[in-house]
């Protein structure tokens, strides 16, 4: 009888270890294979982009599908993106994960957060993009061994702040279960750390047309303005990076701000002027760097508003000036938060 | 006489005991009467107390309600007025009024470090994407 019973608790334990291995290490190897996507698109196009996905599974199980897109916040993603799927294990629609649901591994991060930690803006160059995540409406099933194919179509109405555009966008493929983790088998055509996701990040990206100033996240910029969108009543700084390009101002041991702002009643104000209130400090690496209140720094009255402004970098002298593209057109900028 | 001995040592310990009473100390009202600087200034997280000229402003609290800016920067109000917490010993909001405004009210964060009493302000004067946060201290 004992024996018997023993039999039956080894079978019971080999079953419940199984069950176990299966729950703790359910997973799928996953890559981007392709992406295709327009060269370039229009502010309120909405553009197609595919993405297409395979795995590999090294045990069975049943997870959903993540995916995360970087772009910039200024074209509301969670309002303008969706997406669909088709797969050899079937098909369906993506939705947003919501805000409160936590990321599996993200250490009580939320999926955005995690992908930011993880990711950061992908190479882009102003801290002025989101992670728009999405997760597949049914959870797919699948076996030790699965070889998956899919692809995910993803629907982005760009440029919703009306404003060209260009940027790196890019995309991150996951699951509910592993979030960016990896193991140390071997798997190939999945990297040599055969990890549970995977992120591509794509070449520049164009969006033409919009009201707005270009908004170039992709190239080095002789000047960058943060916040990257303010109103006359925040403080603003703009920086100089000499070693984007060979300029007049290379060499320069100190270099000031000469700005014209544009009121709404229409007056314009020109500040230019090399002094303590337009130097920019050097803050290293032949950066420079200027931070004021518009209000104050073009001394507007409380009934006016400084709606947009031109500027030139100078040398000590004025005589030395750097604009746009390092031409003799200003940098522009627009007070506006869309 | 060993029985009413004990008895009588008995009577004695309980009623040599009374119940003292104990009244209760009520919480200090919060006093910022007086004249505060900015210490230190952040604009979305990011440290900007060395980046600007901060040293200059000044907020004037009196203890009739009334408060005075003086050499203004980007803060919550651009104007004097009156202010008032919305609980003199446990406040949790401080609500800024300037003549001829709205009200703008914001969380209250009256903190100690290294034994003096700071008050953090976060507030948005712009882009509502961009928030600020002043920490505030007493001049001495």
């Amino acid at each position: 009888m004992l024996p018997r019973l023993n039999i039956k608790g080894r079978k019971i334990w080999m079953l419940s270890a199984l069950l176990l291995i299966g729950i703790v290490f359910s997973f799928c190897h996953i890559k981007i294979s392709k992406v295709t996507i327009p060269a370039s698109a229009k502010v309120g196009d909405v553009v197609p982009i595919q993405l297409d996905i395979d795995e590999s599974c090294n045990s069975g199980g049943s997870d959903r599908l993540i995916l995360g897109v970087l772009m910039p916040k200024g074209w509301k993603g969670t309002q303008n993106m969706s997406a669909t799927y088709k797969s050899s294990k079937g098909d369906g629609t993506f939705t947003m994960v919501p805000l409160t649901t936590l990321a599996a591994h993200g250490e009580g991060k939320n999926w955005p957060d995690y992908m930011r930690a993880t990711f950061g803006i992908a190479g882009n160059l102003i801290d002025d993009m989101e992670w728009v995540v999405m997760q597949s409406d049914n959870p797919f099933t699948y076996a030790n061994g699965d070889k998956i194919t899919g692809s995910i179509f993803i629907n982005l109405k760009v440029g919703a702040d009306d404003n060209p555009t260009v940027v790196k966008l890019a995309y991150v493929v996951a699951n509910t279960t592993n979030g960016f983790t990896s193991d140390t088998y071997f798997d190939e055509g999945y990297g040599p750390t055969a990890e549970y996701y995977n992120q591509y990040v794509g070449d520049c990206f164009t969006v033409t047309g919009g009201s707005g100033d270009l908004i170039d996240f992709c190239n080095p910029q002789l000047t960058t303005v943060s916040p990257p969108k303010s109103l006359d009543n925040d403080l603003v700084t703009i920086s100089f990076d000499s070693n984007v390009i060979e300029t007049d101002l290379s060499g320069s041991d100190e270099v000031y701000l000469c700005a014209t702002g544009t009121t709404s009643d229409g007056q314009t104000i020109n500040i230019c002027e090399q002094t303590s209130k337009t130097l920019m400090k050097a803050v290293g690496s032949g950066r420079y760097e200027i931070t004021f209140w518009p209000r104050a720094f073009f001394g507007v009255s409380d009934s006016q508003t400084v709606t947009n402004m031109t500027y030139f970098i100078t040398d000590k002298t004025g005589t030395k000036q750097v604009g746009y593209g390092n031409t003799t057109a200003p940098f522009t900028y627009k007070f506006k938060c869309g | 006489m060993n029985r009413y001995f004990i008895l009588s040592v008995f009577c004695l310990l309980l009623f040599s005991c009374k119940i003292e009473e104990v009244s209760p100390v009520g919480e200090a009202p919060k006093n910022i009467s007086g004249s505060w600087r900015i210490l230190k200034a952040t604009r979305n997280g990011t440290d900007i107390t060395s980046a600007f000229d901060f040293t200059q402003f000044r907020v004037k609290f009196d203890s009739a309600g009334n408060y005075t800016i003086v050499n203004r920067v980007p803060f919550l109000v651009n104007a004097n007025g009156t202010y008032a917490l919305d609980d003199p010993a446990y406040p949790f909001k401080i609500t800024f009024t300037p003549q001829g405004g709205s009200a703008v009210a914001t969380s209250f964060n009256y903190i100690t470090t290294a034994g003096i009493r700071q008050l953090n302000l976060t507030f948005v004067p712009g882009c509502a994407l961009n928030a600020y946060i002043y920490t505030l201290e007493k001049d001495n």
